[in-house]
């Protein structure tokens, strides 16, 4: 047994054998802590502790601890945030009730496009090199324009840093899953340089062996990010950042028909910097992208069956100026251009979407403890209706343990290229599917075709422009200090959208199929509280845990169901009853609770971190079952489940670590409803300092 | 016991049937008739793009039964067509001559809410349609397509017919697929069987149930 003293001795030693370099990542933690910095929900340098906005930010070290690989990992840990897999494969964040589309995803503040099937596939993004994930709950496009309607998803990657260093990691899991990183950093005086390289590999997996189909079918991708800085004066830096990510899968739709789907992004930017002096700084953003997915299938014997592609380019620039008053107010003034272009599979034209911008933002405490921000955005759009976005923000310190926050400001989507230029025919079915577009021009070719028996929706309906999906958003909360050890933060949100785009059928063909195309219709509301609390005894413990109660409800059934219009039956052959206003679910793959509680426990004497996490969601249902076009309590729902997750982390010395976890320790599944939860993995990991 | 309730229910009906029928001033009224009919098996032939045929499987409230009378029917099925003995033929292939004066609308509600038919809604079948109105979600059925291919009868849809002789009945379907299975499954379970509850009102100038 050791005695007190030994154990001190002990102690001692190690505190001493260890060189500064703990000591250096120690102070880096705390400071962390006292300084965390968000950018996103300003677009200039803020406290997280005193922005009024509701934001938070995942930290490399959060990322590291839980040893996530890709970016859904980590953010499915977040309270209120929850990824959806999409008919298409792809996996996509639903934030506040909304769907993947309504939320914009940057890296580096700069826009992320690919949405090939309306989702933007977050399985792209490789954790390896990212300093912060940063979230802004509530409308932004009073900043960001289109896509901003949820929040904005920012992931900041790892900038040059003084000194050198390199670093390998590699991850090695179930279903013969492997991901390696390479990391190196460069910076002296004036020149900085980053190359990041990752390799992601997997056998996939298959939930139901009944049938001859994978669930996820094999891939592997790779993606190469490197940045180089130049800091011509304290005056005047530039940045340009390269990325280029690559994927290939098996595409098999039968045992007769294999083929491969790939995707191929490449992003490239410079940016530039000028702190004029202490009150001006201009920056420049100079940005292009193109994302290129492709795909085939064969028959057995060789003979192509089918293939399509999908060429999305976007080219944007950005000038934009702070300005700092003496009493360090801000005024933040920007000017932009954004050009899209798209060729693919099912178009009959090239579209291309020109929209100029401006912003500008007033950031002011007409008191010492009362904040403001208000700001606006017009976007100026070719082909769409032009958009003004405004926002407010006010934030107040009641007193040391207590503020209250709120915002209430407005979003939009602009409708994207297919629903305004696609032109697709199902040659088995039938049916033609047109963009909003495309009507005036494709059906009177098709009435001269003799392919129309009749049109439900006359030509004339189509003279005027779609309308950008638009949501008003407002978030009341308020963040509490309860004891040194315990705080808390708590927000309501509210999100009023109207003029969500839909299909209709626009007329019908002779062959009895139908001619769709799309149109604004719905207004859906979503609301809800969020609490996100946190509890740390010591310097070792943390325990956190997060809650999301959420309603959402598409006006429409909130109608018909007070107006009693909606019937179902107990049984399928038994007779119907009319449903009450509380039989409404509300909207599909939404769950009424969502949570988590995680544990972290870190022991620095030993070099040692381990972690529990736990998180729920509860039914959900997924169609309407009972054939009366609204979910409502009758229809048969997904059940609630919970994953847990396990990671245990070791540094060996001062260049090396290793890691070992269990994802989904209970082995939760659900084959019929459920494609993207694999079931238990196991892996291990470990991380080398070159 | 089973029996009993059964016996009970039965007499609380009558006893509320003869009540209907006192409050109408009449002492030789007939009762109300409440009845459900199973399996009634309507095919066709064709579709799919291939020109539609075959006859309509008539039915008569009346008779609680279906018919093969020319003349002295009510409606008519064949797959998921419904036709009255009323109006005009759409002049499909093996429709059926109209010789009565049946009329028919849909109402939302549940049987029990359809108390009155409301005589100005009705309308009869015509060369551009049927007065049940044909087609997924127009009429009285939903079609899930892909995965599960399922005809559902639409909850809450009621079906107020007025019959070749003037006299009202409504009609709550229940099932398309033989036997009425709880689960039905479009690939196993043969459809085209009509399960539906209905009362007759036989009493003519009758408009309550």
């Amino acid at each position: 047994m050791l005695n007190k003293s030994q154990v001190l001795i002990f102690a001692l030693l190690i505190v001493f054998s260890s060189n500064g370099q703990e000591k250096q990542e120690n102070d880096s933690i705390i400071e962390n802590e006292l300084e965390e910095v968000i950018v996103t929900g300003t677009k200039t340098i803020r406290k997280l502790s005193s922005l009024p906005l509701p934001a938070l930010i995942i930290t490399q070290k959060d990322i590291e601890n839980s040893n996530s690989t890709r970016l859904p990992e980590i953010l499915n840990e977040q309270a209120g945030l929850i990824t959806i897999s999409d008919f298409g494969g792809g996996e996509g964040i639903q934030l506040q009730g909304l769907d993947s589309q309504y939320t914009l995803i940057l890296i580096d503040g700069l826009p992320i496009i690919g949405r090939s099937a309306g989702t933007l596939d977050i399985n792209r993004f490789s954790t390896g090199n990212i300093k912060q994930i940063e979230i802004v709950k509530g409308a932004s496009s009073s900043l960001y324009g289109s896509e901003a309607i949820g929040g904005v998803i920012n992931i900041i990657t790892k900038r040059p840093a003084e000194g050198f260093e390199s670093d390998l990691s590699y991850y090695t899991g179930s279903n013969n899953t492997n991901d390696t990183n390479f990391l190196m950093n460069y910076k002296k005086n004036k020149i900085g340089f980053t190359l990041f390289a990752n390799s992601y590999k997997s056998d996939g997996y298959d939930l139901d062996e009944n049938d001859e189909l994978n669930t996820v079918e094999p891939f592997k991708n790779y993606t190469i990010n490197s940045k180089a800085t130049f800091d011509f004066s304290k005056k005047l830096s530039i940045a340009i950042n390269g990325r280029y990510f690559d994927q290939i899968q098996d595409y098999i739709a039968s045992t007769e028909l294999l083929g491969e789907s790939s995707i191929k992004e490449w992003n490239l930017s410079l940016t530039g910097n000028l702190r004029s002096n202490d009150k001006w700084n201009n920056s420049i953003e100079l940005y292009k992208t193109n994302y290129y997915a492709n795909e085939y299938l064969n028959t057995t014997d060789g003979e192509n069956y089918s293939s399509s592609f999908y060429d999305h380019n976007l080219m944007h620039i950005e000038f934009k100026s702070i300005y700092k008053t003496e009493v360090s107010n801000t005024y933040v003034f920007g000017l932009g251009y954004n050009n899209e272009t798209l060729e693919r599979t099912y178009f009959t034209t090239r579209p291309e979407f020109k929209s100029p911008y401006a912003f500008v933002q007033y950031d002011f405490k007409p008191k010492e403890k009362l904040n403001l921000i208000i700001g606006g955005r017009y976007d100026s759009h070719s082909e769409y209706k032009s958009q003004f976005s405004p926002k407010a923000a006010v934030r107040y310190e009641i007193n040391d343990q207590a503020v209250i926050k709120g915002s209430l400001g407005y979003g939009y989507k602009a409708p994207d290229f297919r629903q305004l230029y696609f032109n697709f025919n199902n040659a088995t079915v039938g049916y033609t599917v047109l963009g909003y577009n495309a009507v005036s021009e494709v059906l009177p070719q098709l009435v001269d075709q003799g392919q129309i028996a009749n049109i439900v929706v006359p030509l004339s309906e189509f003279s005027n422009k779609l309308q950008a999906e638009s949501s008003i958003a407002l978030n009341i909360g308020t963040d509490v200090k309860f004891s040194s050890e315990i705080s808390s933060d708590f927000n309501l949100f509210l999100n009023n959208i109207k003029n969500l785009i839909d299909t209709r059928v626009i007329a019908n063909k002779i062959n009895g199929q139908n001619v769709f195309s799309y149109y604004n219709i719905n207004e859906v509301i979503t609301y809800g509280l969020e609490i996100n609390s946190s509890y740390k005894p010591n310097n070792n413990f943390k325990l956190s845990a997060g809650y999301q109660l959420l309603f959402a409800f598409d006006k429409e059934g909130l109608r018909a169901f007070n107006d009693g219009e909606v019937y179902a039956r107990e049984t399928p052959v038994s007779p119907a009853f009319q449903l009450k206003k509380n039989d409404y679910f509300g909207l599909y793959n939404r769950s009424r609770h969502m949570g988590y509680i995680k544990l972290f426990y870190e022991n620095y004497e030993s070099k040692f971190n381990g972690n529990i996490r736990l998180t729920y969601r509860s039914k959900y249902g997924l169609y309407d079952t009972n054939n009366n076009t609204y979910l409502d309590v009758y229809d048969d729902f997904v059940k609630g489940y919970v994953i847990a997750d396990l990671a245990l982390n070791k540094e060996i010395n001062n260049y090396s670590k290793i890691g070992f976890g269990i994802n989904n320790v209970f082995n939760f599944k659900d084959i019929n409803n459920i494609s993207n939860i694999s079931g238990r993995i196991y892996y291990s990991k470990i991380n080398i300092q070159l | 016991m089973k029996t009993m309730k059964t016996i009970k229910f039965l007499t609380i009906a009558l006893a509320m049937t003869s009540f209907v029928a006192c409050d109408n001033d009449s002492d030789d009224l007939l009762p109300v008739v409440s009845i459900t009919v199973e399996d009634i098996y309507a095919p066709q032939e064709g579709g799919q793009g291939q020109p539609i045929s075959g006859a309509f499987t008539k039915f008569d409230f009346d008779l609680g039964m279906e018919t093969d009378s020319e003349t002295d029917w009510d409606i008519a099925f064949r797959a998921t067509d419904i036709i009255i003995n009323g109006g005009m033929s759409m002049g499909t292939t093996d429709e059926p001559d109209r010789t009565g004066d049946a009329g028919a609308y849909i109402v939302t509600g549940t049987m029990a809410d359809v108390t009155e038919v409301d005589v100005n809604l009705f309308t009869q079948d015509s060369g551009s349609g049927y007065a049940i109105m044909s087609g997924s979600g127009n009429g009285w059925y939903t079609y899930s397509g892909p995965p599960t291919y399922l005809i559902t009868p639409t909850a809450g849809k009621i079906l107020v017919f007025k019959t070749a002789d003037g006299k009202y009945a409504k009609v709550e379907i229940l099932s398309y697929y033989q036997g009425a299975p709880e689960n039905p499954d479009a690939f196993t379970d043969p459809s085209r069987y009509y399960t539906f509850n209905y009362v007759y009102q036989p009493n003519s100038g009758e408009t309550t149930f």
